[in-house]
């Protein structure tokens, strides 16, 4: 369908500043990007995908200033476990608070030094998994991402790294519009894990492309920016080998708005991919998981766990579908959305689907949606638990199935803390 | 799954396979009855729509709402959200009125009407004499006499309606909308579009301009209705649609269960039906809406069927109103169809029990809407989907919890069972809550025809097709139950034929 | 220990009165039985002295050891030395059995202005006094009686009391549900927490409870009232002859 013409005109006015640069095989994907972009359009209020939240702010021009946000005296993420930092600042590698690029097993180049060569690893992937995400849903800001990215890392995991890769966000311009794209490529037999953590700009578009060959492991662990009014729309997409697992975690603490999409294909079989995300909201909170997961093979798993603590006219979105393809027998796949309302005013909007079209499956999704449980209260009060700590410890129980699904101990109990610290500083 | 064990051991289910095996072939009514009609011409413009005021004798305010309803449609686009696919419908194409030529001068009572038109009924089952039906085929013995009112419809026109006399006794209206139109006009001027506005959806605001006939009931204040109604819809001419409207006002504390049920003849060529139904609930009133929709399918290559595009709404205006839908939805090639409820009063509550069969190449994509906005108010909703062949079976619905509908519940179980790898089983709720004293549960899982369950059934001797009607009459039991008796049989026997040819 | 005076409670949403001034004195050490039948207020009782929500005292005072029960948060009254054993205890999926333990256990601590208890020192506690219950170390690793059996809930219920170590302990039907050996087995957990000053409330329908914990009186409480108050022979009495002829006296 053609575009209207309103809708071209935002685009370009959206488009307008950034910079394009289209050279080497880097360039001919931005350009293949572009030309997405174009035929979408930037996406609108009255489009089905975006029926719960509102891209407006997103679509802007120009990203909404806001406060740098001060964590007080709590540690920052991870700060207890080994790894390898590497930090970028509004978008912009810095070398100078980043440890030297070089983990055995593992090669890391930036996007832009690895731009200007002939023959790279990354042509494969950067672009390529975002293009297969367009169908049958636009991703428009994927695209946009893809075509106008300012940084990023190309990280090529050849065998296990001895430590987890650690990307460290910093936000120290108030109006910064930072766009970055990361590819990563799980080669057979290799494990990886990569942490996340940082606000990174007023407005933030983050891609990553993930491939996870035969017999890999991927592991993902996010804490987005605890900055109040942060925007970020951020995509993983993901294509899954054979015998192969991909896990990604994500902590949402705050945030004006955020909108995470997962596009997910299982495309060799006996593999497994889990999703799952705990998100906290007090007050000017909008929060968005989209997940998209295809079962192309046979015997794979999917879980999406999604749990949601809203308060103060907090707004809690959840849309997700497992696909299962014609021949993905013996898939299993398994969803549960729910949202834990602290009080009146807050909102969860969600939509599970799912599309089956083999017969020998085992799919199943839950969405659930109240208030704390009042008898659950009263048995621990009656037991000598103060209230607000019966409310936490009972919050706590509700998320731990998302909690649950990060392998590591050392890293789910970091989480786990900043949970429990979030609760503190937001209890009634 | 022990409850499935206990239903191959149920002595009620063995009759599910006698069924089977005496109703030989596939669609049973899809025979069609040689006789003589008089057609409106082909297509739909304002003229049609002032023709079919005319011949239904209509005041003027009702032609003015139908053109208001037609200019509305004519600038609307038919929506393509749902999971269906099917050809371009022309709606240039289709006869909107066709009335037996034996109906011009409107048969006084039912002795009148052509002997033709009593037979096809007769041949259907369906009592159009004023008798005692024996309740439930079976087990007649132990459920007592009953009586069930009909109003039948045989292409755009009421046919006649039963036991009007005795019913008016009790205060209860029951005749079709043409004559409720010309002798309640106060009734029908007030409700009619109050609950599906005439601009409401595509099919919807086609229905209001071109609908030709349908059913009319009114319960006054504090009766229970001393009857079951029902309605009997029949497709007989071909490219033909049939647009029948209803409107069911349930007055303060009254009380009503009503039945529909629908058939087509055979036909290669695709026919549309677009119906709307009203239900006004007041205080304390409550209705029950059972639908066993057996409009023709197509065969077995999707050659032929009904396109059934249904909009069908039930508002508890009252406080503690109560609605229950259930519908058996095996018939059909496409299916659209979301009876929905506007819980408004305090404390109302709505059901919506559904079982949708979708073989070979139909395509179903049915659901419901639960909109909470009185306080404390409940909903529930047990769907049960079956795709066999290359069908594909969505279940689309919406959960809405008003920030005013505080302390109010849902829950939903959706289930899907697939047989068959080349059919599709689809779930699209969306699930809206804002505000933290109430509380929502959905549920929803998708799996095949168990396979253990199967083996049981057959090693004690049934062939597969018995087995696999067995066991999905075990998986539809929470919505067989919430039929009326006779409707639960004819259901159960339904399900069976429905899924011929899907395994093996 | 505990002093209930006039205690009148009616339903908060509906103008429903439930209890019809109860009077009862229970002092250090006593063993005190309410028999009743169905709907006559004993688990009402129990629920407005340990402070749950959904009623309301219209008259009357609970005092423990001296201090107003009914004006207290129900973890104070906790604190203060009040348990309550639930008729149907309550499942908390995601917290682990052993957390609530030592979460309650040190919440009561930390109110009575005592250190926490070493992680080591609790392990060791719990250990052995669910040994004494049969409760396994499988049971204390699930969430709290998420998936137990009836008697294994009401076994969790004693471990809680061993572990917080209440004065005044309430047993609200704690025999509904359970088979002669399980009852049995409750009935022991209980009787070895008696003594040291420690008093009990022991709600019940069926005098068979009684034959394992043996009161020193019994009330019969029946239209939210204590119609008669007597000695163990009054349960045997229950037993033989029914409620009726004692309701028939009260009235």
């Amino acid at each position: 369908m053609a575009v209207l013409q309103s809708k071209q005109d935002a685009l370009q006015a959206r488009i307008a500043a950034l910079s394009f640069a289209p050279q080497g095989w880097l360039g001919a994907a931005r350009s293949d990007a572009l030309a997405r972009l174009t035929a979408m359009g930037l996406p609108g209020k009255r489009d089905e995908y975006w029926r719960y939240t509102d891209p407006t702010g997103l679509n802007a021009v120009e990203a909404a200033s806001v406060n740098l946000f001060d964590p007080g005296d709590e540690p920052a993420p991870f700060s207890g476990v080994d790894r390898l930092k590497i930090v970028f600042v509004d978008g912009v590698f810095d070398a100078s608070q980043s440890d030297a690029l070089a983990l055995e097993g593992v090669k890391i180049e930036r996007l832009s030094d690895a731009a200007e060569a002939d023959i790279h690893w990354a042509s494969g992937l950067y672009g390529v998994l975002e293009t297969r995400g367009q169908s049958p849903v636009q991703r428009p800001f994927a695209a946009l991402n893809s075509a106008f990215a300012g940084d990023g890392l190309l990280i090529r995991v050849t065998q296990t790294p001895s430590k987890p890769i650690s990307l460290i966000y910093q936000h120290k311009a108030m109006t910064s519009d930072v766009i970055l794209h990361h590819c990563i490529k799980v080669e057979s037999g290799a494990e990886v894990t990569i942490l996340e953590n940082g606000a990174a700009a007023a407005r933030l578009n983050h891609v990553m492309e993930i491939e996870v060959a035969d017999g890999a492991r991927f592991h993902h662990i996010r804490a987005q920016g605890r900055a109040h009014t942060r925007q970020a729309v951020t995509h993983l997409f993901a294509r899954i080998g054979r015998n192969a697992a991909f896990k990604s975690f994500t902590l949402t603490a705050n945030g004006r708005l955020t909108r995470n999409d997962a596009v997910l294909e299982l495309l060799g079989a006996d593999s497994v991919a889990h999703v799952a995300g705990a998100a906290l909201g007090d007050g000017d909170f909008h929060h968005d998981d989209t997940v998209f997961i295809t079962h192309a093979a046979e015997r794979c798993e999917s879980r999406q766990v999604f749990k949601k603590v809203l308060k103060n006219g907090a707004i809690g979105v959840f849309q997700g579908k497992i696909l299962v393809k014609q021949g993905a027998q013996k898939t299993d796949g398994y969803q549960i959305s729910q949202a834990l309302m602290l009080d009146g005013d807050s909102q969860f909007l969600a939509k599970p689907e799912l599309e089956i079209y083999a017969d020998d499956v085992k799919c199943s999704h839950g969405s659930t949606s109240g208030a704390i449980d009042e008898t659950a209260l009263f048995y621990l009060r009656s037991r000598g638990v103060p209230l607000r700590q019966a409310q936490s410890l009972l919050v706590l129980a509700f998320l731990a199935e998302a909690i649950s699904e990060i392998e590591d101990d050392v890293i789910s109990e970091d989480i786990r803390q900043r949970l429990q610290s979030w609760l503190a500083r937001h209890e009634h | 799954m022990t409850d499935l064990d206990l239903e191959v051991r149920d002595g009620v289910d063995r009759e599910t396979i006698e069924t089977v095996h005496a109703m030989s072939g596939t669609y049973k009514y899809g025979w069609s009855t040689e006789i003589e009609m008089d057609y409106a011409p082909k297509g739909v413009s304002e003229d049609i729509v002032r023709l079919i005021s005319s011949k239904n004798e209509e005041p003027e305010w009702m032609l003015e709402w139908r053109l208001t309803a037609y200019r509305r449609w004519v600038q609307m686009e038919e929506p393509h959200w749902a999971m269906l696919h099917y050809p371009k419908i022309d709606y240039q194409d289709q006869y909107y009125y066709a009335k037996p030529k034996s109906m011009a001068v409107k048969p006084k009572s039912l002795d009148e009407v052509d002997p033709k038109i009593l037979a096809t009924y007769k041949k259907l089952g369906i009592p159009l004499k004023e008798q005692l039906i024996l309740a439930g085929v079976e087990g007649a013995e132990t459920m007592g006499e009953r009586k069930v009112a009909v109003d039948a419809v045989f292409d755009s026109v009421s046919v006649g309606t039963t036991f009007k006399a005795e019913l008016a006794k009790a205060g209860v209206i029951f005749c079709s909308i043409s004559e409720a139109i010309k002798e309640h006009p106060e009734l029908v001027k007030k409700y009619i579009g109050s609950v599906v506005p005439q601009s409401d959806n595509f099919f919807a605001t086609l229905n209001s301009a071109v609908f030709s006939d349908g059913s009319f009931v009114y319960i006054p204040p504090g009766t229970r209705c001393p009857m079951e109604l029902s309605t009997y819809f029949r497709i007989n001419a071909e490219n033909t649609g049939q647009f029948e409207r209803t409107l069911i006002i349930a007055d303060k504390g009254s009380y009503v269960s009503y039945l529909e049920g629908c058939t087509a003849p055979k036909r290669d060529t695709n026919q549309l039906h677009a119906a709307v139904v009203e239900l006004v609930i007041l205080e304390d009133a409550e209705v029950k809406y059972s639908t066993v929709q057996n409009w023709y399918p197509g065969d077995e290559n999707g050659l032929g069927g009904i396109y059934n595009f249904v909009t069908k709404r039930a508002d508890c205006r009252g406080d503690r109103a109560k609605v229950m839908w259930t519908q058996v939805e095996t018939g059909s090639a496409i299916t659209w169809k979301y009876p929905s409820c506007i819980l408004r009063g305090d404390d109302s509550q709505g059901e919506f029990y559904s079982i949708a069969i979708a073989n070979n190449a139909q395509q179903a994509d049915t659901g419901t809407k639960m909109v909470h906005l009185g306080k404390r108010t409940k909903s529930r909703i047990v769907s049960k989907g079956i795709s066999a062949g290359r069908a594909q079976n969505t279940y689309r619905g919406l959960v809405s919890m008003h920030p005013k509908a505080t302390d109010s519940r849902n829950y939903t179980q959706c289930d899907s069972l697939l047989i068959g790898d080349k059919c599709g089983a689809h779930t699209v709720p969306y699930i809206e809550v804002k505000n933290n004293s109430s509380r929502v549960e959905h549920e929803a899982t998708t799996s095949k025809v168990d396979e253990d369950q199967l083996f049981y059934c057959r090693s004690r001797g049934m062939d597969e097709e018995e087995a696999v009607a067995l066991v999905v009459n075990g998986f539809c039991k929470e919505v067989l139950q919430a039929l009326p008796m006779e409707f639960a049989m004819e259901a159960q026997s339904l399900v069976a034929i429905s899924l011929e040819g899907s395994v093996g | 220990m505990l002093e209930i005076n006039n205690l009148h409670v009616k339903l908060e949403e509906e103008d429903k009165i439930i209890l019809r001034g109860v009077n009862l004195k229970i002092g250090a050490g006593e063993v005190h039985a309410i028999m009743g039948p169905n709907g006559s207020g004993k688990s009402t009782l129990s629920y407005v002295l340990s402070g749950r929500d959904g009623y309301e005292v219209t008259e009357g005072s609970a005092k423990l050891e001296g201090a107003e029960l009914l004006e207290m948060e129900p973890e104070a009254r906790a604190a203060a030395g009040l348990f309550l054993a639930f008729q149907y205890p309550v499942e908390i999926p995601g917290v682990g059995n052993m957390t609530f333990l030592r979460t309650a256990v040190n919440a009561q601590r930390k109110a009575r202005g005592e250190a926490e208890i070493s992680a080591g020192d609790f392990l060791k506690l719990v250990r052995e006094k669910a040994k004494a219950l049969q409760i396994d170390a499988e049971m204390l690793k699930r969430p709290v009686n998420v998936g137990f059996s009836g008697g294994e809930k009401k076994r969790n219920e004693i471990l809680q009391m061993a572990m917080l170590e209440p004065k005044m302990c309430i047993l609200d039907e704690t025999d509904s549900g359970l088979d002669v050996d399980a009852m049995k087995l409750v009935a022991e957990g209980v009787n070895a927490l008696r003594g040291a000053g420690r008093s009990f409330l022991v709600i019940t329908h069926y005098q068979r409870l009684l034959d394992h914990i043996k009161p020193d009186f019994v009330h019969i409480m029946a239209a939210g009232r204590i119609i008669k108050t007597g000695g163990p022979e009054l349960a045997l009495e229950v037993e033989n002859n029914g409620y009726a002829d004692l309701l028939a006296e009260g009235v």
